[in-house]
């Protein structure tokens, strides 16, 4: 297609490379910040020589292996459940309404930050919680809370249980959003329909003609759940065990301990977290590939029916549980917010007050206008960024290379926890002294490539054949941009936009660790409180941490239904 | 040659203590005048100080976990704001080695001039490891026209931090003691020495627990233990818990502990499996009810808790009898700080008897002032002494009859955390 040289077609033009450049530059310089003192290199500790004893003395510590195997196991089998669980609901409620139900009810789960959810999922599990209340004393003859091992379990279960409730909600929104997308979307329910015509029961039918097509568009989402989940902190560190913990919980200890020289070692720790990312993707393809090899037979047998009565059944099991988790969770999370004192094994507390949410309220406002203020101006760039982006792959009528596709989920991809310590190291060499732009910037590296993950698939799939008709009646590019393709755009738009949102919301050590701890966001506040000593102060911070996207979901939904009945 | 050597040695001593006798009995003749010129030049260089550092912006790395201490701090930034117009910021760390690390990586990048800390709340081991790396700025604490209340030259304990001397580094703050509490429904027979706080474990199994090491809480516990478990050694050997740890007494002093500890820990909470990671977290399990006997720093957090509903109103606070530990805490300046005179100004006001007063309220925060009260005027004594409402958990039981125990070096810390984590750290 040849194109006008306007200053809206240049702009359009060079932003794939400002793109690339926002997100290589701080990860790759962050990493380099790592790996230099991981090899010695610390000239502020006095250390000149480059050398492995930093990987000697992380090798030698006490319980290495454990953490290693933690790490690469709650990882692993989370996102495989999570998987698993998602594509069961997908297969179970196809066509149903309550697919569209099950996903407004989980839909906010995506947004509560890590930490407010295993906040949550603590109060519930653990020996004086929740669900412990509830059957006590009558069913277990329980008056003190009883000694057991959850949360905190020493193999990771609880971790398990936390992930995976976290990331289903992601996984399904991203299937959700594939499926969605009106030519994919129509295309496969037809090819359902055919299969159903041909006599295969729906499950059976989604098994063998959906999912094939649908698992390509979530392989990336997937390996992302897959390297986040293996250096997450906030999970493991309030759900996890601590002799020992995993792997990402121990660099965090190390590189804020206070013996420096552990430092290096924590370096180290980041580079073996990165092997463990790496050596987990491939893990995963390798599981691809056996499933692949396994399922070819399976797919073409013509056999109409695999139990699928049961598997249905299981689904509904399933799915009611994790439903019902979750209202308890959320009940004993308003309970608390509310609570005077509260002893076990009292399923209420003793007297309800609202004393900790209006002192909450009254200590939240800075950190409220600086969380708003982060996120939407973050938002607004990722948003604009992507845009320009995917017009420009449309221009040059063809998408951005393999590496550049690949580039864009690098943040995902490699362990945060491995660049971020270097990017502090990155804007101390610029020089870079302003906190807000410090803090947006670094927010960026992680909204930016969700943004444009939920954006990308609408954008692309977009008929091409509007915006061909418009210019061959010679309107020009940037008109195309401006009044085809996103009005055409604006619900997809939207979404993105408060997923952008919900992720600057919920960034904990890119906010702590580039704002130099002058910035404080609800979830800075809300960590920090969590790790205090009050069940009560922090309810109400993780609530507010759930309201607050909460929001703007709500927003992102009925604003386009407003503006369509608008124009129709 | 040796001889010489030795010889001329000798005179070299012997010169030099004859040069210091004459200078000391020199400046004692000339005291009286000393003092005047002296005091007149320090309230210059203070007016100095004054002047460059009113309408600063003064970033104040303090940890942020409690709600009383971060008011206080709210209310010390809105005091030297109508004093000097300096704005304070408070920058709430969870971790004091958060700010260690930001001025690490300043220097690292030769940020020599520009850091992001101003002051930071510190102590302990922080304070040796930025002292060791020569992270903050030197010589400045004498200059605080408030210190001299402290009586530094008869408290020596003024001067060092954990046994470290802090070279003028370091402004006092506060202090505490270790206090436990515990449920008074609940506990009948509350143990009241480090041998019955083991007998009780072992008869209520389950309910006592403690923040695992370096967390600085958990290694209280430790070395209140190892102090009270070495009370039989000789003197000479005791007094090397207060010096360097060496290989030679460390193998002296450190197997009493872990002999205590493998008895304690199958009576633990989780069976000694899992440790709280920080000091509050026994606080939010005592008010689970999941323990039943816990111990803080800060004890005017209890009645605190208790308005809040975080602990049940039967809760009340004790020391131990063999002895509580304690310490100082105090205030640093990076060496890289561009507000420093604003920083020292705020050191100053945090050392007011106004401030410190006020910061000894059970209702405000109750950490026990550093001033010395021979120091101050009447009308600066009668602000200490303002009769207070308080919950009965606000009074501490033993207080008076028990000692107080010194901080060890600074060095047992690591070594501690080191042997802990290798015996118990991998369950």
């Amino acid at each position: 297609m040849i194109v006008a040289n306007t200053l809206f077609t240049r702009v359009v033009r060079n932003s794939p490379y400002l793109l690339i450049a926002l997100l290589v530059v701080p990860v790759l310089g962050g990493l380099l910040g790592v790996l230099l003192p991981a090899f010695g290199w610390f000239p502020a500790l006095g250390a000149h020589e480059f050398g492995l004893f930093g990987f000697v003395q992380l090798f030698q510590t006490p319980g290495i292996e454990r953490m290693v195997l933690l790490s690469f196991g709650t990882s692993l089998v989370s996102t495989l459940l999570a998987f698993i669980i998602t594509i069961l609901i997908l297969a179970s409620y196809f066509n149903s309404p309550w697919l569209k139900r099950i996903q407004r009810l989980l839909g906010p789960i995506l947004v509560i930050p890590h930490a407010a959810a295993a906040i949550a999922i603590g109060f519930l599990i653990t020996p004086s919680g929740f669900l412990s209340r509830l059957v006590s004393p009558w069913l277990t003859g329980w008056d003190t809370p009883p000694d057991w091992l959850l949360p905190h379990d020493p193999y990771g279960l609880s971790i398990i249980f936390g992930l995976t409730l976290k990331e289903l909600p992601f996984l399904l929104l991203i299937a959700l959003g594939v499926l969605a997308q009106p030519e994919i979307g129509k295309t496969l329910r037809a090819q359902h329909k055919v299969a159903s015509s041909l006599g295969y029961c729906p499950m059976t039918g989604f098994f063998k003609v959906i999912l094939p097509s649908l698992y390509g568009y979530m392989r990336l989402p997937l390996l992302a759940v897959l390297a986040y989940s293996s250096a997450s902190v906030e999970i493991p560190l309030i759900l996890g065990p601590n002799t020992p913990p995993t792997l990402a919980v121990a660099i965090m200890q190390w590189f804020s301990d206070v013996d420096l020289s552990l430092r290096i070692k924590a370096s180290s720790g980041a580079i073996l977290q990165i092997v463990i990312t790496l050596s987990l993707l491939g893990s995963w393809w390798l599981l691809e590939l056996l499933v692949k090899k396994c399922s070819a037979a399976f797919l073409i047998n013509g056999e109409r029916e695999h139990g699928g009565m049961l598997i249905k059944r299981l689904t509904d099991m399933i799915t009611v549980a994790m439903l019902t988790i979750i209202g308890l969770a959320l009940v004993a999370m308003v309970l608390w917010s509310f609570a005077g004192f509260w002893s076990y094994p009292d399923i209420l507390p003793q007297q309800l007050v609202s004393l900790h949410w209006t002192s909450a309220l009254l200590q939240m406002q800075t950190p409220l206008f600086n969380t708003l203020v982060i996120a939407i101006s973050t938002t607004l760039i990722a948003i604009a960024l992507t845009l320009l982006v995917l017009e420009a792959e449309q221009q040059n009528t063809k998408t951005i290379s393999a590496i550049s596709g690949f580039i864009i989920y690098l943040p995902l991809l490699i362990p945060s926890i491995a660049f971020l310590f270097g990017i502090v190291w990155l804007f101390e060499q610029v020089n870079s002294q302003h906190a807000y732009v410090n803090v947006v910037f670094s927010h960026l590296l992680f909204v930016l490539p969700y943004v444009f993950l939920s954006l990308a698939n609408s954008y692309r799939r977009l008929d091409p054949r509007f915006s061909s008709v418009a210019a061959s009646l010679g309107v020009p590019p940037s008109k195309i941009f401006w009044q085809l393709k996103l009005p055409l755009l604006i619900s997809p738009i939207l979404i993105a936009s408060a997923l952008g949102l919900a992720i600057s919301f919920s960034q904990y050590l890119p906010t702590l660790l580039s704002g130099a701890g002058r910035i404080n966001t609800i979830t800075t506040e809300a960590v920090t409180l969590a790790n205090g000593a009050s069940r009560r102060t922090s309810a109400v911070y993780a609530l507010m941490q759930m309201l607050l996207p909460a929001l703007f979901f709500i927003l992102a939904w009925a604003v386009p239904k407003f503006f369509f009945r608008k124009r129709g | 040659m040796r001889l010489s050597k030795c010889l001329n040695n000798y005179y070299r001593q012997l010169i030099m203590s004859l040069c210091l006798l004459s200078v000391i009995s020199l400046s004692s003749n000339v005291f009286a005048n000393e003092v005047n010129i002296e005091a007149k030049s320090t309230s210059r260089a203070w007016h100095n100080v004054e002047k460059r550092g009113t309408k600063q912006d003064v970033y104040f790395h303090a940890w942020g976990g409690d709600q009383q201490i971060n008011n206080y701090i709210q209310w010390v930034s809105d005091q030297v704001k109508q004093k000097y117009q300096i704005n304070l910021h408070h920058v709430k760390l969870t971790d004091t080695s958060e700010a260690v690390s930001r001025v690490l990586a300043e220097k690292a990048a030769d940020n020599h001039r520009n850091g992001q800390v101003d002051l930071v709340w510190i102590n302990g081991a922080n304070f040796a490891s930025m002292a060791k790396y020569e992270l903050l700025a030197a010589d400045w604490a004498g200059e605080l026209p408030n210190f001299e209340l402290t009586n530094p030259t008869n408290n020596p304990a003024m001067t060092r931090d954990f046994g470290v001397p802090t070279q003028g580094m370091e402004a006092p703050w506060g202090q505490a003691a270790l206090t436990f509490y515990f449920d008074s429904l609940k506990v009948n027979d509350v143990p009241q020495t480090l041998p019955e706080l083991l007998t009780w474990s072992e008869n209520h199994p389950g309910h006592f627990t403690y923040p695992k090491p370096p967390d600085f809480l958990g290694m209280s516990f430790l070395k209140y233990a190892l102090i009270i478990l070495n009370e039989q050694q000789p003197a000479n050997i005791k007094e090397k818990l207060y010096q360097e740890a060496t290989v030679e007494s460390q193998v002296q002093l450190l197997p009493q502990l872990w002999q205590f500890l493998d008895r304690l820990h199958p009576t633990l909470w989780r069976q000694g499996k899992h440790f709280v990671s920080n000091g509050l977290a026994l606080r939010r399990l005592m008010g689970d009810t999941e323990l039943q006997v816990s111990f803080t720093f800060s004890a005017a957090e209890i009645p605190s808790a208790i308005s809040r509903y975080d602990l049940p109103d039967s809760t009340r606070s004790y020391r131990m009898k063999d002895g509580s530990l304690s310490n100082i805490h105090f205030v640093a300046i990076p060496y890289n700080s561009p507000h420093i005179e604003g920083a020292k100004l705020v050191a100053n006001f945090l050392l007011s008897p106004e401030a410190q007063s006020r910061k000894q309220k059970t209702a405000v925060w109750g950490d026990s002032s550093v001033l010395d009260l021979s120091q101050l005027t009447a009308a600066q004594k009668m602000l200490f002494d303002v009769p207070e409402k308080q919950h009965a958990s606000a009074n501490i039981i033993n207080i008076d009859n028990t000692r107080l125990l010194g901080e060890l070096h600074p060095s047992w810390v690591k070594v501690i955390t080191e042997q802990w984590l290798t015996r118990y750290g991998v369950q």
